[in-house]
This record gives structure tokens, C-alpha cells and sequence, in this order.
């Protein structure tokens, strides 16, 4: 915008004041939660409470590992949410080309289909999946929840993919096919190695939703061994007594590979997520 | 292109017609997967709706019609209704206000931003489960610092009072959705060409008219997909809630999601369940088929 025009609503010091507002009020609770996570138990139930550990101790963090079996629900989670990735970002690149590339009949209606489907609710989805999971031995399992996974993060990846795709010029898939390479070869040699960017974004994107979920994950398993990083947080909430430095070390660890990965991937995250919506 | 003979010219032409059905390969397998781990299972739901509940075997809408006359359902489905409005207009005003400002020349723009989209990028489990511990009317943060400035005089049970709880929750979810929102009108802000405000300006606009004539316009696109997935995420939230009040007090802050996992999975009631989540299914897609629509027409 144009510095020093006439009209300016709002003077500097009104604009940072706002901003920095708006700043305490985002990063407060982190602060709440890192501080609390470094107090000794006796300090978390002070009044009034302190900002500032008196004391401080990693004593949280080293009973999150070694009473909670932080260590397996990080694994569960890393595992799980890494296959989901993987498996839903080659599906959706595979459709986004399809859809980038070629006009077919039903294609408006296959697009929309692939829309809908990221608007159903997983509470629509849950009963049947304990049900259908159950009968094929998968419920409580890796495979269960990953299969369940796919669910939330296939739409969502076909979508972003298509977006990267749509930014790789037709002329070359034209060029290499009259080179005579295959649609398979176009896709693999050409395409994919192109919009690697995309796809990182995209694995990432359908990482973090599946990192992030409880909904599937308190539904569909039951034994401690399957339980994961969201589980683990929320289970402890209906414990008779809350053990809040410990839970707030657990936060943050949970929280911590998601902050990583955004803020390493900004840019390409919000090109994904507005794909479509900003064309050339 | 093309071959010079006529027998290489069908060759080619059969090869074109060949690469145009190649579609199918690539867009079969994920309509396949989606089919499989989506809509059979939402078919299945739909079954399980009609199913008597308890057992029997003829199919009947008895359930719908006890839902529909049950008031803790019908409370339900308000608190979900309030609870998205509130927090859609809320993320909307906030995230575009954050959004402008960043639009502008200011002095450490990077950081102000990636200081906003903190509460977005943590799974709402997590936020549902600081944010309780800041709610702690003795020993949490946020009774202690409104007392210290002055605000308020007295520990508030910020999710316990029955008039407080679900207000309380939404201001959460505030806090946790701006940031999308302020995400994706930035983008939007982004890609709107300087060149247009300079004419406006020779043009003698004032800074409201650019606002309403020039960036209002050109983010409708951005604001639309912004609002979208923001109502179909907020109507779909389920973490937070759980993490944070579970429901309670009563059904206070009890939104479909919350209400639908309890009657499953500590009820039991498969076919009551089902009738819920059908008729919250309904309810999303009546609101975001226009958007669907838009989209799959434009493309």
C-alpha cells in the first residue's frame, strides 16, 4: 500500500499497539504452557501463580518418557501419520494429474465428488469403521488407523497436488511425449520430480492432519500400545489429579514437530492451501 | 506431428485417443480408495440410521423422529450453530484486521506473522489442553492476569459457570482459528497489483473507497475458500472440546461431534448415533455444496 496517502485510518502507534496485542494474546498460552512444563509439581498449584519458575526442572519432560510411555505414543503417531503421508500424497498426485491434465466426461462431477468427500464428518464415519475395522482384525492397529487416515488427508491431497500441477506448463508433458515418452513416464520423470516442492508441502500438510487427530484415534483403538501423542494429552484429563507440569511437557512436545514443520514450510504450505483459489 | 503415410497417421490418431483415456488411470485409483474408506462407509451409516434401535429388523425413520423430539439434541445442535457463527464472524473479523496490517510496510513483518500463526499450526487437542490449565480459576494464568490488570476482582470459573462455558470455549477457538484465516487473506492481499491502488489514489480515493472498490473485490475469492473450510472445520471440532470441557458442565458446550462420539462409544446407541451424525452430514453439506458447486464449475 502506498506509504503517506492522505486518510490513514489508523496512526503507527495505534497499528503496533494492535499488533503487539494481538501478539501477547497468541503467545501467552505457549508461554503459560513452557513455563509451567519447567515447575516442580509443588509449584504448578502456587497462588498466585508464577510466570517465572522459582525452580526450575526438566523433572516433567523425564517422567512424560519414562511413567507415560511418551516414547511409544511419539512412535504411533510418527508412524502412523508418516504412511498416511506418503500413501495419500501419491494417490492425490496421481488424481490431481488426472484432473490437471485431462478433460473427460464426468470430470466436473468426480471433482466435486473428491470435494464432498473432504466435507463428510469423521463422526459420520467412526461407527461403521469400528465395525468394519473389527471384523477384519483391525481395529486397534497401526494399519486400522492409517486406513482411517487416508479418509481426512486423500481429498486434501488430490486438491493441494492438482493446485502444484496446475502450475507445471502442459507444453512440457507435449515435449516429452513427443519425444516419446509414456503418460506414466511424463508423470513419473517429468511431473513429480517438478513439483517435489508441492509434494513435500503436501506430505507435510497430510502428516499434520493426521498428527493432530483425536477423534479417529480415541474411537478406534483400545490398548495402550496403540495410543498416540494427541491420546496420550487427552486421556490424562480425566485423571482423578492432573498432573499439569508433566501434561504441559507433553503438550509441548506434541505440539513441537508441528510448530517445526510449518514455520520451515510457510510459504509452500499456503500455496497448497490456496491452490486453486489464486489462479495466473 | 503427425506421420506422412495414412497408416501412420492412424497409429498416431489411435495413440492420441489412447493418451486421452489415460485419465482413468490416474484418477481411478484415489476414486476407488475414496469410494471404499468413505462412501461405503457413510452408506453404511445411513443404514444403520433406519436400523430399529436394540434389534428387530424392519427399517423405519423411528430414530430420526426421537432425535428430532429430544431437547438435549435439539440444545445440541443449537450450542453447534452458535458455536460456529460465533467463531467464523470471529476469525474473519480478526484474521482480516491481523491480515491488513501485515499487508503494509511495517517494521518486523516476518516475525509479527509467525508470532500469529502459532495457535494454528499446535493439533487442537493441545490447545484445548493449555487453554484449560490458563481457565484454572485458582492456579491458572488467566484469572491472575485480568486481576492484575484490573479487569475483573474475583476468581471467574471460566469453564464451570453454565453462562460462561460455551463463550469461553469459543473465545479458545478464536484464538486458534484466526491465524487460517489471516493466512489465506494475505495470500490474497498478496496478489491484489499495487498498480491498481496508485491509480485509485490519482484518482482521489480516499483510503475507504480503495478499501471498498479494490481489496474488498479482489479477496471475495480468498474470502469465500477462506469461510468454507472454516465452517466445515468449526462444525467438525471435536478435540478441543473433548481436551477442554468434554461436553460439560451439563451439555453446556456439548457440540454434535462431542455428542455423537458419546452416544457411540459410552452409550452404545449405534443406531441413534447414526441418525445424528446423517442429519449433521446434511447440515454441513447443505451449507458447503454452494461451494462445492462453485469450484467444480469454475474448473
Amino acid at each position: 500500500m502506498i506509504k503517506g496517502s492522505k486518510g490513514k485510518f489508523f496512526s503507527g502507534i495505534e497499528i503496533y499497539g494492535f499488533l503487539i496485542l494481538v501478539s501477547v494474546y497468541a503467545l501467552l498460552p505457549f508461554i503459560w504452557m513452557l513455563s509451567t512444563s519447567l515447575k516442580t509439581e509443588a509449584e504448578a498449584f502456587r497462588v498466585p501463580p508464577t510466570w517465572i519458575p522459582i525452580k526450575s526442572t526438566l523433572d516433567a519432560y523425564v517422567s512424560m518418557w519414562t511413567k507415560k510411555h511418551f516414547g511409544i505414543y511419539f512412535l504411533n503417531s510418527t508412524v502412523i501419520s508418516l504412511a498416511t503421508a506418503v500413501l495419500s500424497t501419491f494417490f492425490g498426485a496421481l488424481a490431481g494429474y488426472g484432473f490437471s491434465r485431462f478433460v473427460f466426461k464426468g470430470r466436473k462431477f468426480l471433482i466435486g465428488f473428491f470435494l464432498a468427500t473432504q466435507m463428510l464428518p469423521g463422526v459420520l464415519l467412526v461407527g461403521p469403521y469400528f465395525k468394519i475395522l473389527s471384523k477384519f482384525g483391525l481395529y486397534d492397529t497401526r494399519t486400522g488407523l492409517i486406513i482411517a487416515f487416508l479418509t481426512i488427508c486423500l481429498p486434501f491431497s488430490t486438491w493441494m497436488m492438482k493446485g502444484f500441477i496446475d502450475r507445471v506448463p502442459d507444453a512440457l508433458d507435449q515435449a516429452a511425449l513427443v519425444d516419446g515418452c509414456s503418460r506414466l513416464g511424463v508423470f513419473f520423470r517429468v511431473i513429480l520430480p517438478i513439483s517435489a516442492p508441492g509434494m513435500v508441502a503436501t506430505i507435510i500438510f497430510a502428516f499434520l492432519l493426521a498428527w493432530g487427530d483425536l477423534l479417529w484415534v480415541i474411537c478406534l483403538t483400545s490398548t495402550e500400545s496403540m495410543v498416540t501423542v494427541t491420546l496420550g494429552i487427552a486421556r490424562t484429563v480425566g485423571e482423578f489429579q492432573i498432573m499439569w507440569p508433566m501434561l504441559m511437557a507433553g503438550a509441548l512436545m506434541g505440539g513441537m514437530p508441528a510448530i517445526i514443520l510449518y514455520l520451515l514450510l510457510q510459504r509452500l504450505l499456503v500455496q497448497g492451501l490456496t491452490a486453486g483459489a489464486v489462479k495466473e | 506431428m503427425g506421420g506422412d503415410g495414412g497408416e501412420g497417421k492412424t497409429s498416431m490418431k489411435l495413440l492420441k485417443i489412447k493418451d486421452r483415456q489415460m485419465w482413468i488411470f490416474f484418477v481411478l485409483p484415489g476414486t476407488i480408495l475414496l469410494v471404499l474408506v468413505l462412501a461405503f462407509p457413510a452408506f453404511q451409516s445411513i443404514l444403520y440410521s433406519i436400523y430399529p434401535e436394540g434389534g428387530g429388523s424392519s427399517y423405519s425413520l423411528n430414530n430420526y423422529s426421537i432425535l428430532f423430539s429430544d431437547s438435549v439434541f435439539r440444545q445440541v445442535f443449537g450450542n453447534t450453530v452458535l458455536f460456529v457463527i460465533l467463531s467464523v464472524a470471529s476469525h474473519l473479523l480478526l484474521g482480516l484486521g491481523v491480515a491488513l496490517i501485515l499487508n503494509r510496510d511495517i517494521f518486523a513483518k516476518p516475525l509479527f506473522r509467525l508470532i500469529a500463526l502459532l495457535p494454528w499450526v499446535v493439533p487442537d487437542v493441545v490447545v484445548g489442553i493449555i487453554w484449560r490449565w490458563m481457565f484454572d480459576p485458582v492456579y491458572g494464568a488467566f484469572n491472575d492476569l485480568l486481576i492484575k490488570v484490573g479487569l475483573i476482582s474475583t476468581h471467574v470459573q471460566w469453564l464451570s459457570n453454565p453462562k460462561l462455558a460455551l463463550l469461553s470455549v469459543i473465545f479458545v477457538n478464536l484464538w486458534r482459528g484466526f491465524p487460517f484465516v489471516m493466512l489465506i487473506l494475505l495470500a490474497g492481499l498478496q496478489s491484489i497489483p499495487k498498480v491498481l491502488y496508485e491509480a485509485g489514489a490519482i484518482d482521489g480515493a480516499s483510503r475507504w473507497q480503495l478499501f471498498a472498490r479494490i481489496t474488498l473485490p479482489s479477496l471475495k475469492k480468498m474470502l469465500v475458500v477462506a469461510l468454507a473450510l472454516d465452517i466445515v472445520w468449526e462444525v467438525r471440532r471435536f478435540g478441543l472440546i473433548q481436551a477442554m470441557t468434554q461436553g460439560g458442565p451439563g451439555n453446556i458446550t456439548e457440540v454434535l461431534s462431542t455428542y455423537i462420539y458419546k452416544q457411540y462409544f459410552q452409550f452404545f446407541r449405534f443406531e441413534y448415533a447414526s441418525a445424528v451424525a446423517v442429519v449433521m452430514t446434511v447440515a454441513l453439506l447443505m451449507v458447503s455444496l454452494p461451494y462445492i458447486w462453485m469450484i467444480s464449475q469454475e474448473e
